[in-house]
């Protein structure tokens, strides 16, 4: 099959890319200013002492040296220990993954999918009342910036009416009780989760929204609407059935581009809301100079990155059966 | 008795210069199971009949004047529930663009059951398909290609099942506007053989849209000559090829026979533009007329008929 074909060909090229980027992230983390030798050496230690420990770390070592080590360490798994939190980076990431994952794929599909939903109503209402409103409410929400409209989210709903907590994930003292079950776990994340996911979802669908509308305009103009609509079918299936499908494609590509890049692009969110995810997390890392947990952060962000793109162009050849690879 | 009447239907578009009168005064019948040549140089207001025909006339466009009786009822005061149902059930279209007029997401097999199912609400899904295949040998496409996607078919075979598409409700007239504009020569033989075919086997009334003289000689029972939105003669074919009276139809036979096909379209697309905004008073072909007299650029020609069934619209054919 070609599809497959071109799946392993892609896959090739990500291992290269993947190992371009971890090489380029060993020579900028050993070049970039601020040594981590100083963070991790107590002055008041004997030079001895100091001495003891920067070899047990390696970083007396030649650089090609450091280099090679630093494969063998990554082939086996081995992504260092942080320094900061003197416990194995990957326990940490495998920790925060989860809570990124959890808070920005939910904002993202369900901006998706009401963008898509209401995108779709105003083309359709074109120049009306209905589609003007939409737009303009779309365009508002979208140019929004997200640290203010956070904090006027924290600072009425969760300072002034305190409907939700102000920060955090979990309630410790909820989690902490053995006797707490599944559901009442799962509520209090929920409670927690509703103001970052609303924020999220204000920004982000607007701009779905609008990207709908605009594909579905262009949609609208096609030649097979017009056979669709010679043919005598009714208007609501030639929405449903001929133009949003094709129109939803650009959407799709979009998504999954958002969803690469939250990762990364989620710090501000999450630590505005003290969300204990991997955004957070590296921002702390890299301005606490925890290498170890900085370059592990970086190159998970790297690979979600490349392996979503890849999802998205396989994605596209489900949806459009026109793209051949 | 006239499957359909064409009143003196007047269509224009709103447009940015102001208002563009595309159709004038254009009346014409089709009897059932026969065929009407639309013929005149790119827009002349061809498209525009065949759209006004299926109700699909864009938002800017506005029908000032005229009906369209189609077995006595007129199309233009249908609801849009009532022409969505005569749509394809009675008059279906082959249209201009074949490359994009077929869906790229769906099968094409689907999308012909679809009109089908649209039409009949007592047809299963399977009896849909079934009729699907036996259009499919209708038009001369394997049944193995049935499910395939449009892109998957070259331009003859995406125009041969626009032709299945137009036949799968059984209609009694198909407006087909340049069906074979966009294929190659070759193709385009094909293409009309095949209208041809249907024809005659199913006794459709086919109006056929064409600036090519040559193509709709072949395939018509009746022909109208096209100038700015006005029809300037109409008659059966054979009157107008032996005997034409209006001196543009005159100029279209003279290329067609003296010169090769592709000339006479290079030919027809020739000339002035007409400015159907701020139409003049007279003639419409005045400028271009070889044979223009003093009134003709003064008072508008009326309509002279030759025979019953032949007419032009043309002080010279007193
Ligand atoms: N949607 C539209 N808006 C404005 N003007 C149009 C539109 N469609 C066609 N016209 C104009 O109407 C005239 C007739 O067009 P058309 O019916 O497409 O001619 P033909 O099919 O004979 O080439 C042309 O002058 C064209 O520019
Ligand atoms: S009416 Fe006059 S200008 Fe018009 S076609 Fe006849 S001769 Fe020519
Ligand atoms: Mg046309």
């Amino acid at each position: 099959m070609e599809i497959r074909k071109f799946v392993f060909k892609r896959l090739i090229e990500i291992i290269v890319i993947f190992f371009v980027i971890l090489t380029v992230l060993f020579l900028l983390f050993r070049l970039a200013p601020g040594d981590p030798v100083t963070r991790m050496v107590d002055p008041t230690m004997t030079p001895e002492d100091a001495a003891h420990l920067i070899a047990q770390l390696g970083l007396d070592q030649p650089i090609w040296l450091q280099y090679i080590y630093y494969l063998k360490n990554f082939f086996t798994g081995n992504f260092g220990i942080s320094f900061h939190y003197g416990v194995a980076v990957f326990s940490i990431i495998l920790n925060r993954l989860p809570n990124t994952i959890l808070l920005f794929s939910t904002s993202i599909l369900l901006s998706a999918f009401v963008g898509i939903f209401f995108g779709k109503i105003a083309s359709w209402h074109k120049g009306k009342k209905t589609d003007t409103w939409m737009t303009l409410g779309a365009l508002f929400c979208h140019t929004l910036f997200l640290p203010w409209l956070a904090l006027i989210m924290i600072w009425i709903f969760g300072f002034n009416i305190g409907w939700f907590p102000l920060n955090g994930m979990i309630s410790p003292e909820i989690w902490l009780d053995s006797s707490s079950g599944f559901w009442l776990k799962f509520l209090d994340v929920a409670h927690h989760m509703v103001l970052p996911l609303a924020t999220l979802f204000l920004i982000h669908f607007g701009s779905y929204l609008l990207l709908m509308r605009s594909s579905m305009l262009d949609t609208l103009k096609e030649d097979y609407i017009l056979t669709a609509r010679a043919k005598g079918l009714e208007e609501k299936v030639i929405r449903n059935r001929h133009a949003a499908p094709n129109a939803a494609l650009p959407v799709v590509t979009s998504v999954g581009i958002s969803l690469a890049f939250s990762l990364s692009g989620g710090a501000l969110t999450e630590t505005v809301f003290s969300w204990p995810g991997i955004g957070r997390e590296l921002v702390f890392a890299v301005s606490n100079s925890d290498y170890p947990l900085a370059l592990a952060s970086f190159l998970l962000i790297a690979t979600v990155v490349l392996i979503s793109n890849l999802a998205v162009d396989v994605l596209y050849a489900y949806l459009d059966p026109r793209i051949k690879y | 008795m006239a499957l359909l009447t064409v009143k003196n239907l007047s269509v224009g578009y709103h447009t940015r210069k102001g208002f563009l009168k595309s159709v004038q005064g254009v009346s014409f019948s089709l009897d059932q199971g026969k065929s009407l040549g639309l013929v005149g140089e790119s827009g002349c207001g061809k498209t525009t009949i065949g759209m006004a025909l299926m109700g699909l006339l864009p938002d800017n466009a506005s029908v000032t004047d005229g009906m369209i009786l189609f077995e006595d009822q007129d199309l233009l005061k249908m609801s849009k529930k009532e022409i969505r149902q005569v749509r394809w059930k009675k008059v279906a279209m082959i249209f201009q663009a074949a490359m994009n007029a077929l869906n790229p997401v769906h099968r094409v097999s689907e999308q012909i059951s679809e009109a089908i199912l649209a039409h009949d609400a007592d047809i299963s899904e399977k009896a849909a398909m079934k009729q699907v295949e036996s259009l499919f040998d209708l038009v001369g496409i394997p049944q193995d290609r049935m499910r395939d996607y449009p892109h998957h078919y070259s331009g003859g075979m995406k125009q041969r099942a626009i032709i299945a598409m137009a036949l799968a409700c059984h209609p009694s007239l198909i407006i087909a506007d340049e069906p074979t504009t966009a294929l190659d020569v070759i193709v385009q033989d094909q293409i009309l053989s095949a209208i041809k075919d249907f024809q005659n086997k199913l006794k459709i009334s086919v109006i056929f849209i064409s600036h090519d003289i040559a193509v709709v000689a072949d395939v018509c029972d009746n022909i109208g000559i096209m100038f700015a939105g006005q029809l300037v003669e109409y008659g059966r074919i054979e009157e107008v090829f032996d005997a034409p009276m209006h001196p543009y139809t005159k100029s279209l036979l003279a290329s067609y026979l003296t010169l090769d096909k592709d000339v006479v379209q290079l030919n027809s697309y020739i000339g002035e533009t007409f400015d159907l905004i701020n139409s003049t008073t007279g003639c419409r072909f005045c400028e271009r007329c070889s044979v223009a007299e003093a009134t003709c650029s003064l008072v508008a020609p009326e309509w002279v008929e030759i025979s019953p069934t032949h007419k032009a619209l043309c002080y010279q054919c007193k």
